[in-house]
């Protein structure tokens, strides 16, 4: 059962033939282009609008495409908010829950997958069972806990929830079950330790479930709002998702400015996003089970 | 002769109770390096899942503002929700989200991913286009979608302007704005759906659709007899989860429309958001998270023992 | 030796039991006497303000200024959250955790819910002292900081309700505008008149966010048709009397009849809308007068309109709420720091400087006040309004819940759903529970 890997979705692989029809295109075009345009063109207008005055943005009828390239919106946005620490904040927690996530997630998922020990069932079955929780069931005694052990209102709180998750867990599992294990128990016959099949045998060939934890753990930890809106009060401490919301709560009309946040905001998953598709995808497809 | 090689080497004759306290000491060591690996992990996951979950089952028997001590109140939360009308109307508002929200999101996912299997041009924009929404965050699309949506100078408006229909009130009405959420909701993840079914789609095997087209299947009945029945399993799966998540909704409410208009976008998570961090009332709030844990487990279990039934091999 | 994960599962547990039974213990803080204070000892004390950009750079340099003529006091300034509504939530969770500050800014409608903790600083013998003096402020906010005969606050801003219109919106429509001695239907009529659905101008505005800000701006109309919101005893809810369903069906009337108002579904809407000159009037408060003076909007400021003869407001007053550390070198240095802040030559800074109303009567005669009335016109008539505001929010504990459900009950009215007789008795049945525990 190979749950995971990176897809190849390059080439379409319909078997069926090409239908001769009376356009001089695939009728699919006619069901795929508007939808492609209708999820694209809020993107693209939140680009252009960013680029707008705000008188222009409340003209009437409404404009779509800016009479000229305004930076007075990023300007408004990058002064008068913490935004740059924002974005610094979120780099931090982003990279330490990615780091955190890597180690945690493949030692616990190797451990899970491989190793016998005593209450590996019974723990195993814990960690499952968690996915089933809420969030929100969590949210009102983790903030009391937070409270009671100091680190509400630090940038900890929000990446502490990020450091290892039962989803990833379960990932590197999966990932770990469907290796042969002749190559591990060759590494144990030449004398390895555990740590040294690991280190040495498993890990290296674990980089693609390796790198589809990495992304989803980005993007997770990147998007994250509620949690760091609850917990997080000091405006020197908000990732960018809290930030953007604080300030659209006091500039409701101001859409210039608002937009150049959401560009700021969001750029950076969508630059990713397009380097490294093949990862993106790939954390979806994880969970295309077929039994 | 053959002489049989021990490969175990050890004593012809071993004392037992020393053979018993190697195999301890193996078994202790073993049990030392699986903890070692697993054993930060599980601590966290646990201490931050079921530890909180069990202490919010404390607090739910409470009336608790955190300013002062807590009142220990036995169940009595739980009556209140049962009675309290606000407890139905977010549950009716959740349920219409979710019923709305599951099937068009998978169907439209299998169809666009059939679509996007298919031998054309410009796949490769499609998907991107189709994907990229996948990646803004809550707060990015709810003011975005504040802005389309904005009646007076949103494109939304503008549009059905240009096509002569008459402008709608959008997320300012209590009854349009659920739809409008669920619109919301799809234009984010509806990516998510067109790529998992494409994989799936590209596992089917080539031969299997061969064959029945062999036997005189048309377009239609291949997608229907072959395709969708392989596609069984990853529906299963991405129903139970996309409706565990709708159960959920709680950000893009909370960046759109925070409950309104008229509370007519209060999810049960919101409200107990509202009752919890607005009006300091924990031990309510955690009450009401139970109720909707319980609805998520038995929707859940439901939908899992349905599967089964029509023996469908996802679970 | 014990399986680890039964270890595991113990010091989970033991955590767990331990930061369960601290915070299911009732805790009755320490109270402090104030004979045994020293000024001389060093002492550290944290205060959270919970504003931001200007105000929280006033407040970081008085406290600043105050520390250099008080050496041996450190003063820890915080913000203590992103927005002066989530500081409620941070000081309950400083409660939990047992960290909580010295000082906090904490909007009225809070008091009763924080003297109830008894966290609380009493200071009622310290305000006795003449040179506080106690009755230079107003009456709202003295009695804002007063539960159940004790005090526990220092007043930190006031304000009142009037009505803030836009001089130019009233000039194109030919209205003149609005006089002392007006009323209500007199504001009717201007909001009709403004009303210009071509050009989306609205005659006024309105909150149906569902929260304090929905409700309080109904209160006046309540007390001006001669209701009350609470019972003498304070156990009952008495705003859906017909005094409180003639105040809402008169909103309504415009809101819906009319729909000469605009109905903010955020609440965050409609003062950036009138900066903007999309509405005619709007009922606000003395914080707005620094935003119109940063836009040199052209406004006037007008009392209230009234009914027969009563043009009755409400006042809103924010505390510095002190709290008690069971430390008497602490609680005299919160007290005299706040006490210091409030005086008039630092209020000059803090609150005229900001554009808010001066905390003392006495205030209206320094040089501060007058330059205050030329930077801020229409300042004096705010002044003015103190005496109008006759009666104080109630104090109670369960006040935030009520107000929450007669903020719903107005929003859903107000969008046509409903009627007000029903809405207001569902709201008054709603809060019974909170109002008598």
């Amino acid at each position: 059962m190979s749950l995971l890997r990176a897809v190849e979705i390059e080439e379409p692989t319909s078997a069926l033939p090409k239908k001769k029809g009376w356009l001089p295109f695939s009728g699919w075009h006619i069901l795929l282009m508007p939808i492609a345009l209708l999820f694209a063109v809020p993107l693209v207008q939140m680009v252009l609008t960013s680029f707008m005055t705000d008188a222009e943005i409340n003209s009437f009828p409404p404009k779509f495409i800016p009479t000229s390239i305004n930076l007075g919106g990023y300007q408004q946005f990058l002064t008068e908010s913490l935004a740059p620490r924002w974005m610094l904040n979120t780099v931090v927690v982003a990279t330490i829950s990615v780091i955190a996530h890597l180690i945690l997630c493949s030692t616990a998922g190797y451990g899970y997958a491989r190793l016998k020990f005593r209450g590996r069932n019974f723990g195993f079955f814990a960690i499952v069972a968690t996915i089933m929780i809420p969030t929100q069931l969590l949210m009102i005694p983790t903030y009391v806990m937070f409270s009671k052990l100091g680190v509400v209102n630090t940038l900890a709180a929000a990446f502490i929830p990020w450091l290892t998750s039962a989803f990833g867990i379960f990932l590197m599992r999966q990932f770990f079950l469907s290796l042969p294990k002749e190559l591990e128990e060759a590494g144990m016959i030449d004398g390895l330790t555990s740590f040294g099949v690991f280190r040495r045998i498993v890990l290296p060939l674990a980089k693609p479930a390796l790198a589809t934890l990495a992304v989803f753990t980005l993007l997770n930890s990147w998007n994250d709002l509620v949690w760091p809106l609850i917990a997080i009060s000091n405006q020197d401490n908000f990732t960018i998702q809290v930030g953007l919301t604080t300030f659209q709560g006091t500039r409701r009309t101001q859409w210039s400015a608002l937009m150049a946040g959401n560009v700021i905001a969001t750029l950076p998953l969508i630059v990713g996003f397009l380097i490294a598709q093949k990862q993106f995808v790939a954390t979806m497809t994880f969970s295309g089970l077929k039994g | 002769m053959s002489v049989s090689v021990d490969v175990v080497s050890s004593p012809l004759t071993v004392d037992p109770s020393d053979r018993k306290r190697q195999r301890r000491t193996q078994k202790r060591r073993a049990n030392v390096t699986g903890w070692t690996f697993v054993g930060v992990s599980t601590f966290m996951v646990i201490g931050l899942s079921i530890f909180p979950a069990a202490w919010a089952l404390l607090i739910s028997r409470r009336k608790w503002n955190l300013l002062s001590p807590p009142k220990d109140i036995g169940w009595k939360n739980y009556g209140t929700m049962v009675h309290d009308p606000e407890v139905w109307a977010a549950l009716r508002h959740t349920l219409f989200f979710t019923a709305l929200f599951v099937p068009i999101s998978i169907l439209l996912g299998m169809l666009i991913a059939v679509a996007l299997n298919q031998r054309i041009k410009l796949v490769g924009f499609y998907r991107t286009a189709i994907f990229i929404p996948f990646v803004a965050s809550a707060a990015a699309t709810g003011i975005l979608a504040g802005f389309v949506f904005e009646p007076n100078y949103g494109s939304a408006n503008d549009l059905l302007r240009r096509l002569g229909l008459p402008t709608q009130p959008f997320l300012e009405s209590p009854t349009q704005a659920m739809m409008v959420i669920v619109l919301i909701a799809l234009w984010g993840q509806v990516g998510f759906t067109v790529v998992v079914y494409l994989a799936a789609l590209q596992d089917i095997p080539k031969d299997v659709v061969e064959a029945a087209i062999v036997d005189g299947a048309n377009r239609r009945q291949v997608f229907r007899y072959v395709t969708i029945p392989e596609l069984a399993p990853v529906t299963v799966f991405t129903a139970v989860w996309q409706t565990i998540t709708a159960l959920q909704l709680f950000d893009l409410v909370y960046t759109t429309t925070r409950g309104g208009p008229i509370g007519s976008t209060t999810t049960l998570v919101y409200y107990v958001y509202q009752v919890a961090f607005q009006q300091s009332r924990f031990g309510y709030g955690a009450a009401v998270s139970y109720g909707l844990f319980a609805l998520t487990m038995i929707v859940t279990l439901f939908m899992i023992w349905y599967s089964r039934r029509t023996k469908i091999e996802a679970f | 030796m014990k399986p680890l994960v039964s270890i595991v599962g113990a010091l989970t547990l033991a955590v767990g039991l331990a930061a369960c039974s601290s915070s299911s213990s009732p805790v009755t803080a320490p109270t402090s006497s104030a004979s045994a204070a020293d000024s001389a000892t060093p002492v550290t004390i944290t205060m959270w303000h919970g504003q931001s950009d200007d105000a929280a750079k006033a407040i970081a340099a008085l406290a600043a200024q105050y520390m250099k003529e008080n050496p041996n006091v450190t003063i820890n300034v915080q913000p203590g959250a992103s927005n002066t509504d989530d500081l409620k939530q941070k000081i309950a969770a400083g409660f939990v955790a047992g960290d909580y500050p010295d000082i906090s800014y904490a909007y009225g409608s809070w008091a009763g819910v924080l003297a109830q903790s008894g966290k609380v600083l009493d200071i009622t013998s310290q305000i006795q002292d003449p040179a506080v003096g106690w009755n230079d402020f107003p009456a709202a906010a003295r009695e804002t900081a007063t539960v159940d005969g004790k005090t526990f606050a220092m007043p930190a801003v006031v304000g009142n309700l009037a009505v803030i219109y836009n001089k130019a919106l009233f000039d194109a429509a030919g209205v003149a505008y609005p006089t002392n001695d007006w009323t209500w239907d007199d504001f009717r009529t201007i909001a009709k008149k403004l009303t210009n659905v071509d050009k989306k101008i609205f005659g006024t505005a309105y909150s149906v966010a569902g929260n304090e800000d929905t409700t309080w701006h109904m209160w006046p109309l309540l007390w001006q048709n001669g209701g009350s919101i609470l019972s003498d005893d304070q156990q009952t809810a008495t705003f859906n009397s017909d005094a409180g369903v003639k105040a809402l069906e008169y909103l309504r009337s415009l809101a819906v009849d009319d729909k000469s108002m605009y109905l903010d579904q955020t609440g965050e809407k409609y003062g950036a809308l009138f900066l903007d000159g999309r509405i005619g009037m709007q009922i606000s408060g003395p914080w707005n007068l620094y935003d119109l003076q940063q836009r040199k909007a052209s406004y006037g400021v007008v009392q209230l309109p009234g009914t027969n003869g009563d043009h009755q407001t409400i006042s809103g007053s924010d505390i510095w709420a002190l709290f008690d550390h069971g430390d008497v070198n602490r609680a005299k240095a919160a007290f005299d720091f706040t006490n210091w802040l409030t005086q008039p030559a630092q209020d000059a800074q803090w609150n005229i400087a900001l554009g808010n109303m001066p905390l003392r009567a006495s205030e209206k005669d320094t040089a501060a006040f007058a330059q205050f009335v030329k930077d801020y016109p229409g300042g004096e008539i705010f002044l003015a309004n103190f005496a109008n505001a006759k009666q104080p929010r109630p104090t109670v504990a369960g006040y935030d819940e009520m107000s929450q459900n007669v903020g719903k009950a107005i929003a859903a009215v107000l969008q046509g759903q409903g009627s007000a007789k029903d809405a207001l008795d569902q709201a008054a049945a709603k809060s019974a529970d909170a109002l008598t525990s």
